[in-house]
């Protein structure tokens, strides 16, 4: 149980910097997820934090004390890697317990540990196996097993679910909540995965480039992203993005000239370039007051039963052929077929205004 | 039976094709070539010292019948005898005198006969020499012989994995700058004949106090950039998340050396472990320069010192160069899974 602060943090690979300035608290007990693209830096993130990367310049504390040049053995945490790095001359008990037997712990104490963890896990029959002879899940438990009984201060993971199928993924995502749960453990779990990343976090940290996009709770990152980028990673299928100039007043203009309303804070000047941002599952077949009217040209059907999938490109007075893309989740089955033309309304409420240029920073 | 169902292999499963016909004579001629030699080797060296200097030689080990007579300590040599009267006799031969030998019949040991040794010739029956073998502890010190051998392969083998995996393990897992120039050092020593630095070697070696002694042979030995190298390709293939996740896991520097990579590169260490066992065991030049003295001698030295400047007793030379070579087969033979082991998973992977 810890806490765990980055101060300003930067990693330097030769010329490049792949982190930039990172400032980062986590709390006693949370469940943080870094998600981003990959090259984005979240994993070197999570090992400087646990010490296999050095930390260029910055400060890393950890229950308040400086952590920066601690061995990574000595500061109390533990990975579960992607590819879980298990052994494989060792059996289960052997792979979880190495790391006990280095600290000089005596050997009935290791075992009543690892046989306490192996439990927790329904590992227990598993124990003589070596993990060539386990599938993907149960290799998984035992990388995570291995570092549970180190009782760690903070649990980090590193991508622990990729190499799983998708179903697999689903209930081992509900084995980590649960056990996130039952240990009140402060967790870090890096993912590129945004929907691990929003079914499992108390708080989510959006990376990209080396630098934090955003940090909230799923639902903050998700109702009021800070940009475009944080706007488009979180969410599937993905927001639709339009551009839009700003006219006068509330009002913008859409690509083919129709005029909305739309209130904002700042009140970008006349004429400003700006991108409309609407997720899928907020668009409409009905027309409804007030809505903004969004005309497409059908691409793509997707019925899924409960709901459908409309894909389909922006057409309209002026359009282009090739405009933008925009994605409609409506509820029940459709009737549209590919080729047709349909209006797909947004209502106002839903709508989100990012700058067009520079960071993209939202601006509605 | 598995194995005769791969001997008799064809290429389309069922009737000979020319293609197995040329493979299966390239295989018995390459089989002829390589094992004829060693058997005939082996066959020899269960002959007898005269036996061996017949001409033609025969393939089977023959030696002379003998039989005991009474009143004769020894046992004497037998020989079908052409008698007067036109009948053959087999008879033993108590001695010869010039052109007459004296022949005793087992049966009626009272009678001698006396005949010219024109009308004799020797009993031959199938008859493994064993006393090559067994006499050898007398003949020569073999047993010390064995010794300096076994302990010169078995401590150069041990210390020549211990260095050579952890050179390896440095340069293979470890970021340090200079690394690959260091490595490309090693490697360019292969590129030095071995002929050149045998003069350096000998006066290091000389200097050390270290000739006449085992340690002489085994320390110039161990360090070989072959081992580096073999050793250093195969632990490349070890993920390093293992070394990352051994580090979380408390494990010092050492132990991840001990514990995880040397496990992991048994396949590559069994290989140089065979190669270090045949390149120490077969070994000539260097223990020839090194040890001088008799009793610090190796089996090949012995071998060589068999081969005196007159008289070479090739029976005990032959079962000597059996003996040398029995160790080298044992060690192919159980490990050999092990070859093909490090082969397939060092080209594979």
């Amino acid at each position: 149980m810890a806490s765990l602060q980055l101060k300003k943090v930067i990693k330097d690979f030769g010329p490049t910097r792949v982190i930039r300035s990172v400032d980062l608290d986590v709390h006693d007990g949370e469940f943080v997820v870094f998600v981003g693209p990959s090259g984005c830096g979240k994993s070197t993130l999570l090992r400087m934090i646990c010490g296999l990367e050095d930390i260029s310049s910055g400060e890393l504390t950890i229950d308040g004390v400086r952590a920066n040049d601690t061995r990574a053995a000595d500061r109390g945490l533990s990975m579960v890697f992607q590819s879980y790095a298990l052994y494989p001359h060792m059996s289960v008990y052997q792979n979880m317990a190495f790391g006990l037997e280095n600290t000089g712990i005596a050997k009935d104490v290791v075992r009543t540990k690892v046989d306490a963890a192996a439990k927790l896990l329904r590992l227990d029959p598993l124990l003589e196996r070596k993990p060539t002879q386990l599938s993907g899940g149960q290799r998984q438990r035992v990388a995570i097993g291995r570092s549970i009984v180190r009782e760690p201060k903070i649990f980090l993971f590193d991508e622990p679910l990729s190499n799983l199928d998708a179903e697999l993924r689903v209930s081992m995502r509900g084995e980590i909540t649960g056990l996130h749960r039952r240990l009140g453990a402060t967790m870090i779990y890096v993912t590129h995965d945004q929907v691990e990343a929003m079914t499992m976090a108390d708080k989510i940290v959006v990376l990209r480039a080396g630098s934090i996009e955003q940090v909230g709770s799923p639902l903050e990152l998700y109702n009021s992203p800070n940009n475009k980028f944080v706007a488009g990673f979180i969410g599937s299928p993905q927001m639709n993005f339009a551009p839009v100039t700003a006219g006068h007043g509330d009002n913008i203009v859409t690509e083919y000239g129709e005029t909305f309303e739309l209130k904002t804070a700042t009140k970008p000047a006349s004429g400003t370039a700006l991108t409309l941002g609407v997720r899928p599952e907020h668009l409409t077949l009905e027309k409804r007051e007030g809505s903004l009217a969004l005309p497409i040209t059908i691409t793509g059907v997707e019925q899924l039963g409960g709901h459908s999938l409309l894909y389909g490109t922006l057409s309209g007075a002026n359009a282009s052929a090739d405009g933008p893309r925009i994605t409609a989740q409506v509820a029940g089955q459709v009737t549209t077929k590919i080729g047709e033309t349909a209006t797909v309304y947004a209502p106002p409420e839903a709508c989100r205004l990012f700058e067009a240029s520079g960071e993209e920073r939202a601006v509605r | 039976m598995k194995t005769l169902n791969f001997l008799t292999r064809t290429r389309n499963g069922r009737s000979l094709d020319w293609t197995d016909w040329l493979s299966y004579a390239y295989l018995v001629m390459g089989l002829f070539l390589m094992f004829g030699p060693v058997l005939w080797l082996v066959m020899s060296s269960f002959k007898t010292e005269s036996a061996l200097n017949e001409f033609p030689p025969s393939f089977l080990p023959y030696g002379q019948k003998s039989i005991a007579v009474p009143g004769e300590e020894k046992m004497k040599p037998v020989y079908r005898v052409k008698m007067p009267d036109g009948t053959t006799k087999e008879l033993a031969e108590l001695r010869r005198i010039g052109l007459t030998a004296t022949l005793i019949d087992p049966a009626r040991p009272d009678d001698l006969i006396r005949v010219n040794v024109k009308d004799r010739e020797p009993v031959r029956e199938f008859k493994l020499a064993t006393e090559n073998y067994t006499d050898l502890g007398g003949q020569i010190k073999f047993g010390t012989y064995l010794w300096n051998s076994v302990f010169i392969t078995v401590i150069a083998t041990i210390l020549t994995l211990l260095f050579n995996s952890m050179a390896a393990f440095a340069l293979s897992k470890y970021k340090f700058s200079g690394r690959s120039a260091v490595f490309l050092l090693i490697l360019g020593t292969l590129m030095v004949p071995p002929a050149i630095v045998l003069v350096p070697n000998f006066l290091v070696i000389s200097e050390l106090g270290l000739l006449n002694s085992l340690w002489g042979v085994i320390w110039p030995a161990i360090a070989t950039p072959t081992g580096v190298f073999l050793l250093r390709q195969y632990m490349l293939t070890i993920p390093d998340e293992l070394l990352e996740a051994a580090r979380m896991d408390n494990a010092s520097e050492w132990q991840i050396y001990w514990r995880i990579v040397l496990p992991l590169a048994a396949p590559a260490l069994a290989v140089l472990a065979i190669f270090s066992v045949m390149w120490r065991w077969n070994d000539f030049l260097w223990p020839l320069i090194v040890l001088s003295k008799n009793e610090k001698f190796t089996l090949q030295l012995a071998l060589n010192a068999f081969q005196g400047d007159l008289v070479t007793q090739w029976n005990y030379l032959l079962a000597m160069t059996v003996i040398t070579l029995l160790p080298i087969t044992i060690v192919f033979a159980f490990l050999q899974k092990y070859i093909t082991q490090g082969i397939a998973s060092a080209g594979v992977k």
